[in-house]
């Protein structure tokens, strides 16, 4: 499986990007990390060149809402991105929130996992589950 | 100014020569819009005249001098043929496309067009006859990028060379549905960095002999035994020498406005992308944007910025400007020039990278606006620049280099840096 991640916007938070590549190497994926100060299309440009599984964004300055509304938009531009896994976890919004209140809005914002302030291997274990639901999905069809 | 750098160029050459003859050199630069010939003490320039064959007109000019010279001794560039054009199909804008188009720079193409493959059928085809297509995308254990649109967009298109730089994984296909196409390695590796070698060499290689090829160019061969270079690449080649003449202070960008384009040359440093080659300058070349050859496309470039209005208004003059034919018009298409081109490199109208323009010390301009403008001219547009634009007080230092030496130095640093 690949996963191309980096953290969103001009954010420069770089210890999560570090870790987060580090876990998903240790769980077996291969990674694509384009790390701090990433824009949204060069996560999507990476996931086509990559033909990568998943785009795994992280965000802690508080950019991560003003971004994500312009996901659908931008992904809709893409013509093979359909099937791609779309995460994103950190601190998403500025200052402190709920997650009952963030976790759907950030998914009609076109995200299939959402982690506000999540612990990072919580979030991957998330990711797994996903994975392995989407290929009892295909198995079925 | 005299020339200190020439002295040393020499020291060095005579301990490579045994002959006297050959210590001294006759550098010649054949541009689109005059020549210019350089000996140790001694610097020429003069207007093409484009009823005469190069060589005829040359000769006609400065025949003297250049029968002075045996052919191992004479050294030529070149912009004058225009550059190969080149088409890019590439499958994405951050990667594919914009590694091939720098490297496509890099290697002195001018021109550039650019498809993204997944709307291939959308594009219109290109009338003209290109002269090298280059295809790119993937990693390379991404398979599976190109199909059929790919083959029958190819099949419409009239080109002489084509190469693919893309997937090893769909290479075999390409290498069978498309006929004489070269195959060479990705120029996009695991990690998603670039690999400039292998086309870089290839593209170069496709230069030279698109210059031996130009029946204008060839004739020069009767006066040099000597390869034929672009003149961008012999100005890239520079760089790394240039504080030895100027007192340049790092970083700095040079701004190369001459007839037909505007080139702009800049470190790595300033660049804040994913794009890490082993180049330590780059190249990036606004062919819409020169004096004379593309002044049309200059002043329409011009007219849609919204701050070329009251940049009029603070040069003291009005649109009309533009339909003159007078020295001062001259004049200030060379200011817009400076100040589109920075315009285009900064995050106000980004066109393919942006610079940290508030990191430059100093901006080198070299080319036919040395001629044209005065240091204050240019430090005039260059401050009311950062202020508009910027909004800074930011002043990096000018270095004007009126009498070529950037070119000088190249054309005799460039076996040197071979
Ligand atoms: C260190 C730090 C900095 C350093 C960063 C150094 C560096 N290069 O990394 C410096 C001083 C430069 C900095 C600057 C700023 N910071 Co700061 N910074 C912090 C700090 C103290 C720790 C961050 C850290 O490294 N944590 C350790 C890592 C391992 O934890 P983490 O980042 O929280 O990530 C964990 C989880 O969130 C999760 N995770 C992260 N991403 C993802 C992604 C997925 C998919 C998943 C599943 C999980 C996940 O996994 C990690 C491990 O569990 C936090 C406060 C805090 N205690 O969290 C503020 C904090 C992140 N910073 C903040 C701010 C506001 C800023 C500045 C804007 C301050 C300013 N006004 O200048 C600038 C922004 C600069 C920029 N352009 O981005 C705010 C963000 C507030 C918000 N979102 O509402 C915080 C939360 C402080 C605060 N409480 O106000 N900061």
């Amino acid at each position: 499986m690949k996963v191309v991640t980096g953290v969103v916007g001009n954010d420069i938070h770089v210890v999560a990007n570090r870790l987060i590549e580090l876990s998903l190497n240790a769980r077996g994926y291969e990674v694509f990390n384009l790390g701090v100060n990433t824009y949204l299309e060069e996560f999507f440009d990476a996931a086509v060149e990559t033909g990568a599984d998943v785009l795994m964004i992280s965000s802690l300055n508080g950019e991560a809402e003003g971004w994500s509304r312009e996901v659908k938009l931008l992904k809709a531009k893409y013509k093979h991105l359909d099937d791609i896994i779309m995460m994103i976890g950190g601190n998403l919004v500025v200052g402190t929130g709920n997650a009952e209140d963030i976790v759907p809005r950030y998914k009609n914002y076109g995200f299939d996992i959402v982690c506000h302030q999540v612990d990072l291997n919580t979030g991957l274990d998330m990711l797994e589950t996903l994975i392995k639901d989407r290929e009892i999905e295909a198995r079925n069809k | 100014m005299t020339s200190p750098l020439n002295n040393v160029e020499h020291s060095d050459s005579e301990k490579n020569s045994a002959t006297k003859a050959s210590k001294e050199k006759l550098l010649i630069d054949v541009g689109s819009t005059y020549f210019k010939l350089s000996t140790a003490n001694n610097l020429e320039q003069h207007f093409r005249d484009f009823n005469k064959d190069i060589l005829a007109d040359l000769m006609h000019k400065c025949g003297d001098t250049i029968d002075s010279f045996g052919k191992e001794d004479v050294h030529i560039c070149s912009s004058a043929n225009g550059g190969l054009t080149t088409l890019i199909i590439g499958i994405t804008n951050t990667f594919s496309l914009k590694y091939a188009t720098n490297i496509a720079f890099n290697s002195g193409i001018n021109i550039i067009d650019t498809v993204l493959y997944q709307n291939i059928e959308d594009y219109s085809l290109p009338s003209d006859l290109i002269d090298v297509v280059i295809i790119v995308g993937g990693i390379n254990s991404n398979g599976n990028v190109f199909s059929d649109s790919l083959y029958n967009y190819l099949a419409q298109l009239r080109y002489s060379n084509i190469v693919f730089v893309g997937n090893e994984l769909d290479a075999p296909a390409i290498q069978e549905n498309i006929a004489n196409v070269e195959i060479l390695p990705n120029i996009i590796d695991d990690r998603l960095h670039i690999v400039e070698q292998h086309l870089r060499e290839y593209l170069t290689n496709l230069y030279q002999k698109d210059i031996e090829g130009k029946e204008d160019i060839k004739h020069l061969y009767d006066i040099t035994s000597n390869q034929i270079f672009p003149t961008p690449y012999v100005v890239n080649k520079t760089l790394p020498l240039i504080d030895a003449k100027f007192s340049v202070v790092n970083p700095f960008i040079l701004l190369d406005i001459g007839g037909a384009t505007t080139d702009i040359h800049y470190s790595k440093d300033l660049v804040d992308d994913n794009l890490v080659t082993e180049n330590e300058y780059d190249r990036l070349v606004f062919k819409k944007l020169g004096v004379y050859k593309s002044k049309q496309s200059l002043i329409f470039a011009a007219k849609s910025n919204e701050f070329v209005y009251e940049l009029l208004m603070h040069l003291k003059v009005t649109e009309n400007i533009f339909e003159e034919q007078t020295q001062k018009a001259t004049k200030i298409l060379m200011q817009l020039a400076i100040f589109l081109v920075l315009c285009k490199i900064s995050h106000y109208k980004k066109a393919y990278i942006n610079l940290k323009l508030l990191s430059i010390n100093s901006i080198v301009l070299t080319g036919g606006i040395t001629k044209v403008l005065t240091g204050d001219e240019i430090e005039d547009i260059i401050s009311f620049f950062y202020k508009k634009i910027l909004n800074s007080e930011h002043n990096p230092v000018t270095v004007l280099d009126s009498n070529y030496d950037i070119w000088t130095l190249g054309e005799q640093g460039k076996e040197l840096c071979q």
